[in-house]
């Protein structure tokens, strides 16, 4: 168990920048996800935390020590690749038990054949350890399979084992579930987030799925770009994004974003209304509103539209409503079910609403003002 | 229409191919009289023959013949003489198939030439397999400054014919005193540009991440070659040995150059050349039957490992 510790850390390859100055504290025990679209530079920057590449500048830190000079074996960090990587040649056991026959046997213990006879205490202890890694993901039965006798799912559970076996002192899992069946990858996300609790460790998982991030992690890094757009607890991401492309990249649907004006009194108006809402100066702005900030409304509505899709979920129905003057369909969550082609107003609470500046900064300098008339 | 004609293509083609094995093989069934006047079918008579070398090798010495008179004293010199004889040829008679396979047992040290062509070929392999695992994967999976020039390289010397640097490397192992041994025969061929051509390519198609678990897993580079790569290679590798067995249990150019007189050295097909001087010019049969003795190891060692050779080529065409 470790702290991470990023400092500044560049990546590029000739010419193109993949990370560009990353800052990252994750603690001891910590389960942080680095999610963001593909090409945003996560894989890379985990795969620097492993030691698998060099950062172009800055350095890494294991409790508080730099690694910059040492190699990925010797990190005794553990990590879990999307494709699983087992080895194809080995049976389960022997893939569980490869990280620790490279640590505890020496070169002619691990010698074919003759290294058989000269293991002793070492492999029995190795055995041992293969065998309580097995127990922990159930995966006991399957000890003597060879990875192309098995399911996506079993294969995963290998690897997971074959990861903490050793006992690292983190978890680095590239993207692990995004190869098995929806119903498998929620599944598996429980124990994943489970045996997080169980060891304790620490866990750094990278994922393009926002709903893994969300549901895993203690804190997520929304990476876009080569940066770190916002590292925070999945609440706070989800509530109070500091960044409209993170307010977009998080939840779904997808945030609604309307454009939205201050006028030089700094009232903040919305085609069709001007809302309670006072901003510092005068700007071009967006605001966003998640769909369930959303209502369907008869009285006094802010906007009005036309319902042209509709979506039942079971246990809501999520509502596609085209606005004129608006350039995409907002989104909204209700109870109610509607008729496509019904006419529609549609309320919110102004409170609720995230109100963004042309570059998609948070404006925070934004005040409730009651009792101005829309 | 059209699938006909292409099975007609391919069955002379395999005609024009099998030809000369069938003939070889009949050819080491049948005895001489039926080869030089090509009777006897593909099997031959089968007819018991007298080895005339034998009859003159055993000719009777004074205590047989003395011997032969003492058991039968009533019998005239020249009936004991003629009936010895006969004893002679019928114990000196034997059926063809088996004259012609002794003969190529006991006319040359046959045994001698399978086991140096044994001891040749497989250290040919094993080193060629030490150089170019390493080699493809450096190429395959390491990066770093002027691999692709080094890679370019490899392909070049694929064009490089065997025959235009036999001159240098004869003078070279010349120069070194290394002709007439089992290094000359070897040490040529232990850098294969078509190996390490093959297990490149192959290695390409095996996924990154496996490479990278094998690092986090604590293994050094070279244990990722011998321990994870080798053994996802085993089909390439395979197609590889058949290539490079095939080529050096085969090959009587190289041998010929190197191996000038100690007849210990020489390797099968060399050995071969043992019934070409006969001077009665009619060992053919022994000739033929050598030829298949020598041939049997290659053909049982590609039926063994076809299926595995067609999937490694396969494998290594797709990616």
């Amino acid at each position: 168990m470790a702290t991470v510790t990023l400092r500044g850390i560049r990546k590029a390859y000739k010419d193109t920048e993949i990370l560009r100055g990353i800052n990252l504290d994750i603690a001891e025990g910590e389960f942080v996800s680095l999610v963001g679209p593909s090409g945003c530079g996560k894989s890379t920057l985990l795969r620097i935390i492993a030691g698998l590449e060099g950062p172009t500048a800055g350095e890494v830190l294991l409790d508080g020590v730099s690694v910059s000079g040492t190699r990925a074996a010797d990190r005794n960090l553990s990590m879990v690749f999307q494709s699983y990587a087992l080895y194809p040649h080995l049976t389960v056991a022997e893939n569980i038990a490869v990280p620790l026959r490279m640590r505890r046997l020496n070169r002619w213990q691990r010698l074919p054949l003759v290294g058989g006879f000269m293991g002793g205490a070492a492999a029995r202890s190795i055995a041992a350890d293969v065998q309580s890694a097995a127990e922990m993901l159930e995966i006991g039965p399957l000890l003597d399979r060879r990875p192309g006798e098995m399911s996506g799912g079993q294969r995963q559970r290998v690897a997971l084992a074959r990861a903490l076996v050793r006992q690292p002192a983190a978890f680095l899992l590239d993207e692990p579930l995004s190869n098995l069946d929806a119903k498998l990858r929620a599944h598996t996300r429980t124990e994943i987030t489970e045996l997080h609790r169980k060891l304790g460790a620490t866990f750094i998982y990278v994922t393009h799925d926002q709903v893994e991030a969300m549901t895993m992690s203690d804190r997520i890094a929304v990476m876009m770009g080569g940066q770190i757009l916002q590292c925070d607890t999945p609440a706070r991401i989800y509530a109070d994004p500091c960044d409209l492309r993170v307010a977009e990249f998080v939840g779904s649907p997808r945030i609604n974003v309307i454009p939205a004006e201050a006028d030089s009194a700094g009232r903040i108006a919305i085609p069709g209304c001007t809302l309670p809402l006072r901003h510092g100066c005068r700007a071009a702005l967006r605001l966003a509103l998640r769909p369930e900030a959303l209502f369907l409304t008869a009285h006094d509505p802010k906007l009005r539209g036309e319902v042209v899709h509709v979506e039942n979920m079971g246990h809501e129905f999520v509502i596609q409503i085209a606005v004129a003057g608006l350039p995409s369909r907002l989104v909204l969550r209700t109870a109610m079910p509607a008729a496509i082609g019904q006419a529609v107003g549609i309320g919110f609470d102004p409170a609720q609403a995230l109100i963004f500046d042309a570059e998609g900064r948070r404006c925070r300098d934004v005040a409730v003002t009651q009792g101005v008339a829309a | 229409m059209f699938a006909a004609l292409k099975h007609i293509v391919l069955l002379l083609g395999g005609f024009v191919v099998l030809a000369p094995f069938a003939v070889m093989l009949s050819y080491s069934l049948k005895s001489p009289a039926e080869i030089e006047r090509g009777t006897g079918g593909f099997f031959g008579a089968q007819a018991p023959m007298v080895d005339e070398m034998c009859v003159a090798r055993s000719q009777p010495d004074r205590a047989a013949l003395d011997a032969a008179r003492a058991a039968s004293p009533d019998l005239t010199d020249d009936a004991i003489l003629s009936r010895l004889d006969t004893d002679r040829r019928e114990a000196c008679s034997m059926r063809p198939v088996v004259f012609n396979y002794t003969k190529a047992f006991t006319e040359a040290p046959l045994m001698r030439y399978l086991l140096n062509g044994l001891i040749v070929t497989l250290s040919i392999f094993v080193i060629q397999v030490v150089v170019a695992l390493p080699a493809a994967y450096a190429l395959a999976k390491l990066r770093f400054w002027g691999r692709d020039a080094a890679f370019a390289l490899v392909l070049f010397c694929l064009l490089i014919p065997v025959n235009a640097v036999a001159l240098p490397l004869y003078l070279g192992l010349a120069k070194l005193g290394l002709t007439n041994s089992y290094a000359a025969l070897v040490i040529p061929w232990t850098i294969s540009a078509f190996g390490i051509f093959l297990m490149r390519q192959f290695f390409m198609g095996v996924p990154d991440d496996l490479v990278d678990a094998a690092r986090m897993d604590g293994m050094g580079e070279f244990a990722i070659v011998w321990r994870v790569m080798l053994p996802t290679a085993i089909p390439a590798l395979i197609a590889f040995a058949i290539f490079s067995i095939t080529a050096h249990w085969n090959d009587y150019f190289w041998p010929r150059i190197v191996i000038t007189g100690d007849r210990d050295l020489f390797t099968p097909p060399l050995g071969l050349r043992e019934f070409q001087a006969g001077a009665d010019g009619s060992l053919y049969g022994p000739m033929m039957a050598t030829a298949t003795i020598i041939v049997i190891p290659l053909i049982a060692a590609f039926l063994l490992a076809q299926r595995k050779f067609i999937e490694g080529i396969a494998l290594s065409g797709m990616k």
